[in-house]
């Protein structure tokens, strides 16, 4: 199973009924083909920044689900096939999720790490937590483009 | 000439520099203004949908702004333009202005 990000844009003179009709198509028919569906989200009309199939506004839908990938194709299928969607754009979002949560994680150790080495050098100081904390701010910054 | 091994950087590029001593440390501080602003601001995350942040990295035209204008590091340069690929495909963006 993998986690799927959908980005689709409905016709902007759908009215609102039949789309949201179409979404909850879509719902059932992921949840049916195993699929769970995490978030569904409306952005609503917006401008788009260039001319569709002469439309130049669209409303857009935004769904979140962990699926298989042969579901997603069945679900790409049935937006092409689709009179009122437009464009639409299938990303993967779980590895993208574990390199941010593990870029998070390093961050978070590393800052713990600092703030518990720091105190020992400027103890010294009376301002301690003080100095502390903008030790631990300060080298970060230029510490920074060097890891990346 | 330890000093000046120091920072061979600023004494070669940049020979008013080199007698004004006192200064380099600050000055080249200065100089080096082009800082990521995805590492400064320890945002991970370049999302496609994140429209607001693209459009300060792509000019007038549409066009994706080079690292060496924009001082975006190499990483973040990459997911960058991932970022910007996606939302011109999905219409957020435009591939070149209009008119």
């Amino acid at each position: 199973m993998r986690i799927y990000e959908e980005l689709f844009i409905v016709k902007p003179d759908v009215p609102e009924e039949e789309v949201d009709q179409f979404v909850e198509q879509l719902r059932t028919q992921l949840t049916a083909a195993g699929a769970t569906v995490d978030k569904v989200e409306k952005w609503g009309k917006r401008r788009l920044a260039y001319r569709v199939d002469k439309y130049r506004e669209g409303a857009y839908v935004l769904f979140e689900f962990t699926a298989a990938p042969d579901t997603v194709k069945e679900l790409e299928r049935r937006l092409r096939v689709s009179d009122m969607v437009i464009k639409f754009l299938t990303v993967r979002i779980d590895q993208t999720r574990k390199r941010l949560d593990k870029r998070k994680k390093q961050r978070d150790k590393r800052a713990a790490k600092r703030a518990a080495s720091a105190p020992p050098a400027p103890a010294t100081v009376p301002g301690a937590p003080q100095s502390a904390a903008h030790a631990a701010e300060a080298p970060a910054m230029p510490g920074q483009p060097k890891e990346n | 000439m330890a000093e000046f091994k120091g920072r061979p950087g600023s004494a070669g590029q940049r020979p008013t520099g080199g007698d004004k001593a006192v200064v380099s440390q600050k000055k080249q501080y200065f100089r080096r203004k082009k800082i990521c602003r995805f590492c400064v601001e320890k945002m991970d995350d370049i999302n496609y949908k994140d429209v607001k942040t693209l459009h300060a990295f792509v000019a007038e035209r549409g066009k994706i702004v080079p690292r060496r204008i924009s001082g975006v590091c190499a990483p973040h340069q990459r997911r960058l333009t991932d970022a910007i690929k996606k939302a011109r495909n999905i219409a957020l963006l435009p591939f070149a202005a209009q008119n």
